[in-house]
């Protein structure tokens, strides 16, 4: 009853002062400038707890309601601290205690919190970047300190348990030969220094192909031996160091990706939904009030204008394409179905351009030298970045043909570039592992002997790390020579000559989604080399430290701001989508190269096993007996189906708590439906009874 | 910068009250430096001559030449919104000028936030977002000159939009729950709703 007679209240108030729906606030200021003990008027559907006779200072947990989250001028405020002051608070001395280190804990939280964001990299630079060229550019840098510090922890990793370790137990420990080797002394030479002179540019040209003195040494696979060190209560095998901690960083990586996919996706499903526009979100809260003037201001307004006229145009083309005759639709259909097989076409040339470029360098490899052997080395890299670049821009150019609406455009040319850049890069790996395998057949004339082809490759392990590092430095200088030739260059011409070309071609501007996808794609490659290069890690830390600095310089001297803005809530989540698709596409290579391909007879940790996989069932057999009986009980049928029915049921019980939430969230909107329909129909009854 | 013996008593005043009494403290979400921070800016634009300075009325014109305010398309609705004075011209003094920083800080609520972001929007102060008010708002953020200014028609297909996604009790305006309903589904809300000086 005293809650509707309130809501009469404030009826009233309604009625006697419009144009003025906030006389709460003078009635009260006016009030309390009289007496300190009046009710306050509450504005129209504010809380409902205020408007209760006294104040209703303490809710449901009796705890006092902080008046600094009051809406409220500062005169009340000060009045209800008065107020609050001169009532003897019925706290017990325990409680006021308690109150205070609550207080104090607070505070120290909060200062905890400041130290926090200064202490994180980057975290200035960042919020420049956002406050100046948007959400859509500050998640790719976002994304790239991510990168940046999930590569630094693997490295750390790879450091603590298989370099240092090796470093250390590589003059004590004892490196076991396999005495039963039947008749394979020619598989196990490897000499990756020949000896004679070395002309002195060699050594540069050793750096940026990795062979020569990098080969054989910490970068690669080549230099681990399996040592072994044993002594009382301690003993370390460098061959099961080194898988297990290649397995565990790919499983490490695997859950930073799905914990921050996790909290990515989280905030893109509490929004509600990134595929339905949302007007009233952009109208209400795309304004950014730390812009600071006049340019930013007129940037951010034009921004804004941009994205409500697209999305606008996009809602009216939706409405045209449903009104589409059916004929018509047929010839859309068509004609988009023709363009995909033209992509499709222009995709298989790119892989086959690919595939001979690597089979034709790999040829090339032991017969030349110097300048040429390193263009030769290079050849399957320089052809991956030329698809890279080519193939996208076709793509782009037969997208004005299919005339998707905008969105779907993006989406589409965006899935393109994804699918191009793995597979190119599986066109690679395919290639090597054919020339390695000598096509998966054991039988044939040069892997008969020692089970992959000796000849050209007698330390593969170390060649495909070899490959995987040039990949790596090749985008690197890339990245660099683009920045030096062609982007800085372009600014000059374009601020200092005036003319229509200058007008036409303009500023550059920083395309997220493909800069997203080379670092997906540079993390792929360093994935899928980490376990022939250990250090590849520490390199790829390295670069993208680089690569930060580069594309923010870039960013700042040389960009135009965004027209198009680009959703960064969702964004964030399909970065880490297309991330976790490579990790897919190393581990499939990682469970290739332990389980199945003969590891090298002439170097490395493995060197007389038959594949990675088997150092642990050896070693497994040496630990006591009920470790064993224990290991080979959680991999038995009695422990694994338990198992996964309670993973079933637990992913059952989740599914079940998501869909009544969103029915309580449907049934909590058609109350509010409700109550207001209530409201109107008792102000209705109101104005008929007063008359 | 020469401070007068009165702006001296007055900060010294301020500090005393700010470190022992803490009042001001509970009353905003600003720490103790910013509050002085803040009094320092304030003091700025009062005229030298004032003897009791925390009690002045700066003009909204004053105000308006602070850098922060000075390019936002809402400068003028902060100033009226936050201020307390009898004849409504936007004038500030001291408390409302720490109202306004206290609601647009690091750690104000999005309770706060999201009632005064829905004042500001409210052109016409009458408790509600009606079609001239999201007009008007719309202008605001797109630029408000004629050539950076929606057509007619994609004006009218706009607010029907918004009106159609947020009126849940259609009444044909955005009252206050319909308003924080919308915006709790924005992460980004409370981080672009700031000011720090």
């Amino acid at each position: 009853m005293t809650s509707f007679l309130n809501r009469q209240d404030s009826y009233q108030e309604y009625d006697y002062f419009p144009g003025d729906a906030y006389p709460g606030d003078h009635h009260s200021l006016r009030l309390r400038r009289l007496s300190s003990g009046r009710s306050i008027h509450n504005i129209p559907h504010y809380n409902p707890s205020l408007s209760d006779g006294g104040d209703s200072e303490d809710d449901n947990q009796g705890q006092p309601r902080e008046l600094r989250s009051l809406p409220r001028h500062m005169a009340i405020k000060k009045a209800k601290l008065k107020s609050r002051g001169i009532q003897v608070p019925v706290l017990s001395k325990a409680e006021m205690w308690k109150q205070d280190k609550l207080k104090k804990l607070q505070k120290l939280q909060n200062k905890a919190r400041e130290i926090l964001f200064f202490l994180a990299l980057w975290g200035k630079t960042l919020q420049k970047i956002g406050g100046n060229f948007g959400g859509g550019v500050q998640s790719y840098f976002l994304f790239l300190r991510f990168l940046v510090i999930l590569n630094f922890v693997s490295f750390l990793l790879m450091a603590g348990f298989v370099i240092i370790p090796s470093l250390v137990f590589r003059q004590v420990g004892v490196s076991f030969m396999n005495s039963n080797s039947t008749g394979e002394e020619i598989c196990t030479v490897y000499e990756p220094n020949p000896p004679g002179l070395v002309v002195f540019y060699d050594y540069f040209l050793n750096l940026l192909s990795g062979t020569g003195f990098m080969e054989y040494s910490f970068m690669f696979y080549g230099y681990y031996n399996n040592t072994m060190v044993e002594d009382r209560n301690f003993s370390y095998k460098i061959p099961l160091a080194y898988l297990f901690t290649a397995i565990f960083y790919f499983a490490f990586c695997l859950i930073c990706i799905v914990t921050r996919m996790g909290s990515a996706a989280r905030v893109a499903v509490a929004t509600g939904g990134s595929t339905a526009v949302n007007y009233s979100m952009i109208v209400f809260t795309g304004w950014d009030y730390g812009c600071l003037g006049d340019t930013a201001t007129k940037l951010k307004q034009k921004n804004l204008l941009y994205r409500l006229q697209v999305d606008l145009e996009e809602e009216r083309l939706k409405k045209h394409a449903a009104s589409l005759t059916l004929l018509q639709k047929f010839g859309l259909h068509s004609l988009r179905l023709l363009m995909f097989l033209l992509v499709l076409g222009l995709n298989i040339a790119a892989f086959f351009g690919i595939f001979y470029a690597t089979r034709y360098s790999q040829a090339q490899q032991n017969q030349s030298a110097g300048i040429q052997a390193l263009f030769y080395e290079y050849l399957p890299s320089v052809v991956i970045s030329a698809g890279n670049f080519l193939v996208p821009l076709l793509c782009d150019q037969i997208a004005k043909v299919e005339r998707y609406s905008p969105s779907i455009t993006v989406i589409v040319a965006l899935l393109r570039a994804v699918v191009l850049r793995f597979v190119s890069l599986g066109v690679l790996l395919f290639t090597l592992w054919d020339q390695i395998t000598c096509k998966g057949k054991i039988n044939d004339l040069k892997c008969m002997l020692c089970g992959y082809n000796y000849e050209s490759y007698p330390c593969w392990e170390t060649r495909v790390g070899q490959e995987m590092y040039k990949l790596t430095l090749f985008d690197l200088l890339i990245n660099i020579a683009l920045l030096v030739l062609v982007e800085f260059p372009r600014r000059m011409v374009v601020d200092n000559w005036s003319s229509k070309i200058s007008q036409l071609v303009g500023r550059q501007e920083f395309v997220v989604s493909s800069s997203v996808l080379g670092l997906v794609y540079s993390q792929t490659v360093v994935w899928t080399g980490a376990l022939f290069c250990p250090l590849l890690p520490l390199i790829n830390t390295v670069k993208f430290v680089i690569l930060f600095y580069c594309k923010k310089i870039t960013l700042f001297s040389n960009c135009r701001p965004p027209q198009k803005t680009f959703r960064s809530t969702t964004s964030a989540f399909f970065f880490l989508v297309v991330l976790l698709l490579g990790w897919m596409l190393a581990s499939v290579v990682l469970i290739y190269s332990i389980a199945v391909i003969r590891p090298s007879l002439g170097c490395g940790p493995f060197r007389f096993s038959d594949n990675m996989w088997s150092v642990v069932p050896k070693s497994l057999y040496s630990l006591p007996l009920v470790t064993q009986e224990f290991l080979f009980f959680l991999g038995s049928q009695a422990f694994t189906i338990p198992l996964f029915s309670l993973s079933s049921l637990v992913m059952f019980y989740v599914i079940a708590l998501f869909s009544i939430y969103g029915k309580s969230v449907r049934l909590l909107r058609q109350q509010l439906k409700g109550e207001s329909r209530d409201k109107q129909f008792l102000v209705k009854q109101i104005g008929e009874l007063s008359q | 910068m020469g401070t007068t013996a009165s702006q001296l008593d007055t900060l010294r005043l301020l500090e005393y009250e700010v470190s022992v009494h803490s009042s001001i403290q509970e009353l905003t979400f600003l720490t103790k430096q910013e509050i002085l921070h803040a009094y320092q800016r304030f003091d700025e634009l009062v005229p030298k001559e004032v003897k009791n300075r925390l009690d002045y009325r700066i003009s909204m014109n004053d105000v308006l030449t602070l850098p922060e305010l000075k390019a936002n398309p809402f400068n003028e609705r902060i100033c009226k919104v936050f201020s307390t004075s009898d004849i409504k011209d936007g004038s500030l003094d001291f408390d409302d000028f720490l109202d306004l920083l206290s609601a647009f800080s690091d750690s104000a609520t999005l309770d706060i936030k999201s009632h005064y972001a829905f004042r500001i929007f409210d052109f016409d102060d009458d408790g509600t977002l009606g079609r001239h008010d999201l007009e008007k708002l719309v202008n605001c953020l797109t630029g408000g000159t004629d050539d950076t200014n929606l057509t007619p028609d994609e004006m009218r297909q706009l607010i029907d939009n918004i009106l159609e996604e947020s009126d849940i009790d259609k009444d044909g305006t955005v009252n206050l729950s319909e308003f924080q309903h919308v915006i709790s589904r924005s992460p980004d809300f409370v981080s672009s709703f700031k000011i720090v000086l």
